[in-house]
């Protein structure tokens, strides 16, 4: 992928595809690793021990028992929305991925607007869940279902205002550019605010507790995911850890300075390793989060949305126009 | 379905349990539902039903022992002092004063148990699931001490008329101290990671309007009227055994919601190993089981018998026909009268604060089936 | 009524057979005997003192059925055993609207006895399934049943409070 030997562009979007699969299979064995073996701390036990030394393998097993699993399909089930909504929510999470900058090099294909690709392409994930719920014809999968919808559109909001005064200081929608314009001073310092929203906002976005409501295990059995089994479960628990890497690895490119970090032999492919560090580094916190706090209620979710963070975020882009004026 | 809700415009129906996460047994409740508000629950029991009262009917007054201890798996020791109880009112049998002490103790054992099962399986409902590891690290202590003297880890039959089984040894006093003082040591942990946390007390706080005047309706007792402001407990109501030899407060809250079930219960935590600490410093010498006959026969007439169960007044009623069975016994248990305010407490909210609502109840499904 | 005194005389002006009885050796503090029309001023009478209502409860003796419900309060020590001999049609007036909490301890001794409720609301089986409703399973047989006297204390403890107002049922 260097100047002196480019492939032809369709084999070089091939090889990015199948980089970004491999990136979302992996991401999604570590982090069901990492959520057990942090819960594992968390609750002073060890956690996954059995299969493969300190149970390494034990993902990989869980993965092969999944797949080995009867896809049961409820008999009074949407037939076609219950089979589709799994790789609805599954193939949009693939894409972001074709365009988020690694490193300087290592990046599939560096758009003008990457950054609202992503977002659009994010979005459809609501659509799934909505699809799943809906065809499930099961009023938990319903709740769980119309739930997701309702959050994940208002804290698009916060989201979106706070992506804002990041491009009012940048001037690009490209994460190329935003990753560039943060050499030497993370965006984290400069709008401390702006991060914590964005933080919350994707803590919401990928319904992870303490916003777990769309699944809310004690209310509504699993939600949306109530009536599906083996694959279509584990396309579900795939997207939902590819979407929490995309969204961290969104929060790492805006405040936390993507690939920045201190120097290294071949930097421009060898700096991917900071960007993975700060990656998991905020991973590791949802997952704190999310065995640390009770799950809040529905109202209560939204009116920190609306209440707090909508305001907040408005008034922070208000100040950082300003500021840029001045 | 045993009620048929009058189907109302944009109303649907619910049906939650008797397999459900939160309703914690097989407990199933009928919901119907609007958006999701609940406008009308309504439990439906019997699924665990096994009609311990005629079981009693046909078993001799120690047979029954083992029934007693499983219809509430988390207070069998308390159900089987209930029980001895009024089988040793009803017959005018003494236990000895070191049964009655090693009664206590094993009680309070087994109260605290339940509450800190209560605690983590509360913050589980509401969404957090590390708490309940550690409640059960402190509960799983508790049933090793209780292992070793009785025998079994959750279904004790330990205490016989007159007395107890086996009496306890310096081993058991010592274990049972170290664990007072590792609980004293934990609490503070507690109250950091649930009673300081802002998600959790705005779930809690404002659920849930339990009234004295309510509770006097349903016959609502244990935590949940204690949280309203009433100073009810059988120990000191009622007192039985040697409750009355210790010093030890009845803690209550005035909120009268969840929040104040859940202070309530967290401070009758320290309550118990107060009592506990006074019951093994006093301790007294002597036989673990009164002189009984074999065959126990009891006089005609009826007595009741009530004791504090983690949850509220359980009761004993017993009538005896002279013969070696019961005639009739009758067991009132608490959890029956706390679900049946479900659907007048309930109406109106939203479903996640129906399932803080139910956890703060503290229900045991079996109890009420029985 | 903020003693026990206090309710032993309002329960005699219902009038009804009221004794104070040895709590020790028995568990509670009155033992009243009821007919069943004065069931429900009872319990309103009871509601109006702040009782709360613990459980009904049912014994099958010759020779009839016998309700009994206990009362406690949380003010003082009081708990009341009231007894009531169902009618010539296994029935009763429900005190469900009273004490919203009989409300279940009715349906129970409805699955048990057969007892019905006059006026109870939805008088379904609650701990049966519904098609156990005529299994009334804590009913004896007659090889089994005894006389109510056969089920009676041997008193010699008690001191009899008050005559047997007219037409009270006899107690011990």
């Amino acid at each position: 992928m260097t100047d002196s030997f480019l492939p032809p562009e369709l084999l070089r979007i091939l090889f990015a595809a199948i980089c970004a699969i491999v990136v979302v299979f992996g991401n999604a064995l570590v982090m069901g690793y990492l959520e057990r073996k942090f819960a594992g701390r968390f609750q002073r036990r060890p956690g996954p021990m059995e299969v493969g030394w300190q149970g390494l393998l034990q993902l990989a097993v869980d993965g092969v028992k999944l797949v080995g699993k009867q896809l049961v399909i409820p008999r009074q089930a949407d037939k076609v929305l219950y089979r589709i909504a799994p790789i609805v929510s599954f193939a949009p999470a693939v894409l972001p991925l074709l365009v988020i900058p690694f490193s300087p090099k290592l990046q599939g294909r560096d758009f003008d607007i990457g950054l609202i690709f992503i977002l659009a392409v994010v979005a459809i994930n609501v659509l799934a869940i909505l699809i799943a719920g809906w065809g499930s014809n099961n009023k938990y999968s319903l709740l769980g279902a119309m739930r997701s919808v309702a959050q994940n559109v208002a804290y698009e909001i916060p989201m979106l205002l706070t992506l804002l005064s990041v491009i009012l200081v940048t001037n690009t929608f490209s994460l190329k550019g935003i990753v560039a314009a943060q050499e030497g001073l993370w965006f984290i310092l400069v709008m401390p605010v702006a991060f914590l929203i964005f933080f919350v906002a994707t803590v919401a976005e990928t319904n992870r507790a303490p916003f777990d409501l769309p699944e809310a295990e004690s209310e509504l059995t699993a939600g949306f995911m109530t009536e599906f089994s083996g694959m279509g479960f584990s396309l579900f628990f795939m997207a939902e850890y590819t979407y929490m890497f995309i969204a961290c690895s969104l929060t790492v490119i805006l405040f936390l300075g993507g690939w920045h970090g201190p120097p290294l032999p071949y930097a421009e492919y060898t700096s991917a390793l900071w960007f993975f560090l700060k990656v998991y580094f905020l991973l590791i916190v949802m997952i704190w989060i999310r065995w640390t706090f009770p799950r809040v209620r529905f109202d209560q979710l939204l009116n920190f949305c609306w209440k707090y963070l909508v305001p907040f975020s408005l008034v922070h882009l208000l100040v950082t126009a300003v500021v840029l004026k001045i | 379905m045993s009620t048929t809700p009058e189907f109302r415009e944009h109303r649907y129906v619910l049906n939650m349990g008797p397999q459900h996460p939160s309703t914690h047994g097989v407990l199933r409740v009928i919901l119907e539902m609007e958006g999701e508000y609940v406008m009308d629950p309504q439990p439906v029991l019997g699924y665990g039903h096994r009609m311990h009262e005629k079981m009693a009917e046909s078993r001799s007054w120690p047979g029954f022992l083992p029934n007693a201890a499983r219809m509430d798996y988390l207070a069998s020791l308390i159900y089987n002092h209930g029980y001895v109880g009024v089988v040793e009112r009803l017959a005018g049998i003494e236990a000895t004063p070191r049964a009655e002490y090693i009664r206590v103790i094993t009680s309070e054992l087994n109260r605290l148990q339940s509450h800190l099962l209560w605690l983590g399986v509360l913050v589980l409902d509401l969404g957090a699931f590390t708490p309940i590891m550690y409640t059960f690290e402190d509960r799983e202590k508790i049933l090793d001490i209780l292992e070793d003297v009785t025998g079994s880890r959750l279904t004790y039959c330990y205490m016989r008329v007159g007395g107890v089984v086996r009496d306890i040894d310096d081993k058991f006093i010592e274990r049972t101290r170290e664990y007072i003082k590792w609980q004293r040591s934990r609490m503070p942990m507690y109250d950091k990671l649930v009673t300081g946390n802002i998600i959790f007390r705005k779930r809690v706080e404002g659920i849930g309007e339990f009234t004295p005047d309510l509770a006097r309706r349903y016959g609502l007792t244990g935590p949940v009227l204690r949280g309203t402001g009433v100073a009810y407990d059988i120990r000191r109501a009622e007192p039985y055994s040697v409750y009355p030899d210790f010093d030890f407060e009845i803690p209550t809250e005035t909120g009268g919601d969840c929040l104040a079930a859940y202070l309530v219960r967290v401070r009758e935590i320290e309550q118990s190993l107060r009592i506990l600490e006074q019951a093994l410093d006093r301790l007294p010498e002597g036989p673990f089981l009164a002189k009984v006959p074999k065959k126990i026969k009891l006089p005609a007439g009826d007595a009741t018998y009530a004791v504090e169960s983690p949850r509220g007044e359980l009761v004993y009623h017993l009538t005896a026909d002279g013969s070696e069975v019961p005639y009739r016994m009758k067991i009132r248990v608490p959890s029956f009268s706390n679900l049946s305010i479900l659907p007048e407490v309930c109406r109106g909210m939203l479903l996640s604060d129906l399932c803080a609502c139910m956890g703060s109840l503290d229900l045991v499904i079996p109890e009420i089936d029985r | 009524m903020e003693s026990r005194d206090s309710v032993i005389a309002a329960l005699q002006s219902l009038p009804a057979q009221v004794r104070e009885v040895d709590f020790r050796q028995r568990g509670y503090h009155l033992e009243v005997w009821l007919e069943p029309e004065r069931l429900r001023p009872f319990a309103e009478l009871l509601r109006g003192g702040d009782f709360y209502l613990s459980f009904v409860s049912g014994l099958h003796v010759k020779p009839a059925l016998e309700v009994s419900y206990q009362f406690a309060n949380h003010a003082f020590a009081c708990r009341i055993l009231a007894r009531v001999i169902v009618d010539a049609e296994h029935s009763l007036p429900t005190i469900s609207d009273i004490f919203q909490g009989a409300d279940w301890h009715e349906r129970e001794t409805k699955d048990f006895f057969g007892v019905v409720f006059r006026g109870h609301p939805n008088l379904k089986p609650l701990l049966l399934a519904e098609d156990m409703e005529d299994l009334k399973p804590l009913l004896k047989k007659d090889e089994r049943l005894k006389d109510r006297a056969a089920v009676t204390r041997a008193e010699a403890d008690v001191a009899e409070k008050t005559p047997a107002p007219a037409g009270g049922e006899e107690g011990a």
